[in-house]
């Protein structure tokens, strides 16, 4: 994969023996497993409603509040497992939009060339060449503070890597002779992309993807951060850290939402880059 | 995925602040509480435009300019209900139209210079000539000299409230030859704010040294300074820190003096600091609109009742933190014009959900404006927005929160374009007058619109009022006029945040003002 910077877990990873990476594939699976396990249920096992304000303020992590209350005297455990579905669930949904939205274009650039490619991928080099996140940050200014619209941010600044990657594998497989040979057997473009390009494609772009669900969850919990997404009350992640930001003496109310999210990224990450040793043992030294 | 160490990177700095929770060094290391007099470190958050006395209108500036500048007349430092004399004493006519102030003998500016009726005159005809925002304080009033030593006020009608306005910092007195050297005009050519953000030209107890509006205010003791104070720090720094680092500095004597702690952290100080709270003057109060093309169901007087009696009061007082209380009115509690503790709203949740029916309220979204990047007097308008958005749903009403940044927020507020606002009001000088404009189309009251003529009862008390001289008068009008407002305006006054005073046990001195927070020139050392 056509890759010159790591994101940081990603360095991480490289730095860690490969004789261990294997074992922490599997512990980081598994935390990512519990974390999407919970997003799904994570609303309905909470101790205490999560939007309650009946609890006393600022009670330190105790037996009760597992995690503590914070400034309205709501419980920061059940926030946080409330929160789940918010931070972990955007961003899964975020990084399937992304992967549909890159592939597309990816593939369609690569089938095509010529003129589709130029311009396919000059628009995203367009895209790439801003920030990522002051992008997001103007567009999510730009469309209103809210949750959908932090979301439709993130997705117009994390689509381009995926075309990118896509593009370049559909352009060596084109060539190919058994996508040739299916092109004179008489196969649409359709049908020769969705017979011959698309399941070789896919196993990569998904090893991808699997890595970019924790940096999809830091890109929106950020937003929130920065006011720009999730809107008060909900138990976002990021506006949890926010909100706690101003209370930094009551160091439950930040450390472990900031936790939550470190958990994500790091496991996420920790997962994609162990599939792609194992699809691609080659590439794994690099 | 490419480009994700910015992202990364904004997080890690985000949890180290969150984490360290030490964002500045202080400038005077780490000693213990001193003994010394050289010099005290204040640590407030700075609201603060300017320190051009003509010009400022914030906290922190008045703050400031209390130091450095007189005025004709202030209060006491421990007594902040009498007025008392400063540079003039002044005598007035029965109807209260004129007053003559005669200026104390050998008062001198910091440059040496005496302090002259033409400074009087030159002071306060270019704070209203620059037709800067504290500029209408001074509206009406025509200043005339009389001699060098004596200055007479006008006014076309009774002004029972001069002598209190006389006292706020705008009203200080510059040293108009050195000010007019610098620019300094009494129209709104006036080009001296720039110097005076550099150099200060009053008769108060200190002197500038430097000046950053963003950081950091420096003043010296005035070598001249032959007033009525008698400063103990040759030198007071007043630092711009966030509230949480505010309360590590005081408490580990990096600073002896931290003004801008959150109702919620001063329950836990280390013994090393002592804490005054006390109901700030600061108001914190819901606006509603009255124009049905903003909001059908807030428009409807119905609705004001029902959020008036669908908010539980003492649950806002716990989240505002210590030294709050429920407002008792749209003037604050202690101040001339303010009501009595009975008038105090209260929760009726029966009431509320009958009224909010009967205005149409099931079924809609009201939107609750705010700014959630200021913390007046210490308390977070996030946190209750959070708070009264439970409230209200509990009676029916269904309230989404908008928070924007205080300068996108503060022009919706101010063009009446909000459905429900939660906005704060810092007195301007220590009277009831100054609240007069939520009257039926006077300013405030077209912030929601509520045009004049809309309730000729409360429009006629606050003409009344205007005009009013006999404090026993006043004081009864102004109690027909607050519950008149109360019952029937689209206003809910909810509380006064605490202000909470954090200081060294060996600093002595601190009193706390509504106009002006600490007059530094008070503060001394325990002996």
């Amino acid at each position: 994969m056509a890759e010159t910077r790591r994101s940081l877990p990603s360095r991480i990873w490289r730095a860690i023996p490969p004789g261990i990476r294997a074992p922490l594939g599997v512990v980081s699976a598994v935390i990512a497993l519990v974390w999407v396990v919970l997003c799904l249920i994570g609303p309905q096992i909470t101790p205490h409603d999560p939007l309650a304000q009946n609890l006393p303020l600022y009670q330190p992590p105790g037996v009760d509040t597992l995690l503590g209350t914070d400034e309205l005297g709501r419980d920061v455990f059940s926030r946080i497992l409330a929160g789940a579905q918010v931070t972990v669930g955007l961003a899964l949904l975020l990084v399937v939009m992304s992967m549909v939205v890159g592939s597309v274009l990816g593939v369609v650039a690569g089938f095509f060339g010529r003129w589709v490619d130029e311009a396919i991928m000059r628009f995203t080099d367009l895209v790439m060449a801003f920030p990522t996140v002051i992008l997001a940050m103007v567009t999510a200014a730009a469309l209103g503070a809210s949750l959908f619209n932090a979301v439709l941010a993130a997705l117009i600044v994390s689509w381009p890597p995926y075309a990118r990657v896509v593009r370049s594998m559909v352009l060596s497989l084109r060539h190919q002779e058994y996508v040739a040979s299916g092109r004179l057997l008489g196969f649409s473009p359709l049908k020769s992309i969705g017979v011959d390009i698309l399941p070789n494609v896919a196993g990569p772009t998904l090893v991808m993807a699997s890595a970019d669900i924790g940096t999809a969850a830091l890109l929106l919990s950020g937003l929130s951060f920065l006011g720009l997404g999730a809107k008060p009350p909900s138990p976002e992640w990021g506006a949890m850290v926010s909100s706690a930001v101003r209370h930094f003496d009551k160091w439950w109310m930040g450390v472990f939402p900031g936790l939550a999210i470190l958990t994500v990224v790091i496991c996420f990450n920790f997962l994609g880059d162990a599939l792609r040793d194992y699809f691609d043992p080659k590439g794994a030294t690099r | 995925m490419k480009h994700l160490l910015p992202k990364a990177m904004l997080f890690a700095a985000c949890t180290a602040l969150l984490l360290s929770g030490c964002g500045q060094s202080g400038t005077s290391g780490t000693q213990a509480a001193p003994a010394s007099t050289d010099q005290i470190v204040i640590d407030t958050t700075f609201d603060m435009k300017t320190i051009d006395p003509g010009r400022e209108f914030e906290p922190t500036a008045q703050m400031l300019v209390k130091a450095m500048y007189d005025n004709l007349l202030t209060y006491g430092d421990e007594d902040t209900s009498t007025v008392v004399p400063n540079l003039a004493t002044y005598t007035a006519n029965e109807e209260l139209t004129e007053f003559t102030f005669t200026l104390q003998e050998g008062r001198v500016f910091s440059d040496g210079s005496p302090v002259t009726a033409d400074d009087v005159v030159f002071s306060l005809t270019r704070l209203t000539g620059m037709k800067g925002n504290p500029s209408y304080l001074f509206d009406g009033v025509t200043v005339e000299k009389i001699d060098d030593m004596t200055v007479k006020l006008t006014t076309a009608a009774p002004h029972p409230a001069l002598p209190v306005v006389l006292t706020a910092p705008p009203l200080a007195i510059l040293n108009s030859k050195v000010v007019q050297a610098n620019g300094g005009t009494v129209d709104e050519n006036d080009a001296a704010e720039e110097w005076l953000n550099a150099n200060s030209a009053g008769s108060g107890p200190y002197i500038l040294e430097s000046f950053d509006v963003r950081s950091q205010a420096v003043l010296v003791k005035n070598p001249n300074y032959n007033g009525p104070q008698t400063p103990t720090f040759e030198k007071v720094i007043f630092r711009n820190v966030e509230p949480a680092t505010q309360k590590m500095n005081v408490e580990r004597g990096d600073s002896q003096v931290a003004l801008g702690l959150l109702g919620d952290m001063v329950s836990d100080l280390a013994d090393t600091v002592k804490v005054d709270s006390v109901p700030s003057a600061t108001t914190v109060f819901l606006i509603i609109n009255t124009d049905p093309a903003i909001s059908e169901v807030t428009a409807k007087p119905e609705f004001w009742k029902a959020v008036k009696s669908a908010i539980d009061y003492d649950g806002l007082l716990e989240v505002a933190g210590s030294g709050a209380i429920q407002s008792t009115g749209a003037v604050p509690a202690q101040f001339v014009g303010g009501l009595p503790e009975s008038s105090r709203l209260k929760r009726d949740l029966e009431a509320a959900k009958t009224a909010a029916a009967a205005a149409g309220a099931s079924g809609k979204t009201i939107t609750l404006s705010y700014a959630n990047d200021i913390d007046p007097t210490g308390v977070s308008l996030q946190t209750l927005a959070e708070r009264l958005q439970v409230q209200l749903a509990e009676a029916g009403i269904t309230v989404e929160l908008a928070p924007a940044p205080f300068a996108t927020e503060v022009d919706a507020y101010r063009d009446g374009k909000e459905q429900i606002g939660l906005w704060y009001w810092i007195p301007d000088y220590s009277e009831g007058n100054d609240y007069l404009p939520y009257s039926p189309g006077q300013w405030m009251g077209l912030r929601v619109n509520w045009q004049a003529g809309a309730n000729p009862a409360i429009e006629a008390l606050a003409a009344e009022l205007l005009t009013t001289s006999d404090p026993a008068q006043r004081q009864a009008k102004f109690e027909e006029w607050g519950n008149l407002l109360l019952a029937e305006g689209p206003y809910v006054p909810l509380l006064q945040p605490g202000s909470n005073v954090v200081y060294s046990t060996s600093i002595t001195g601190v009193y706390y003002s509504p106009t002006w927070i600490i007059n530094a020139a008070a503060l001394g050392v325990a002996s």
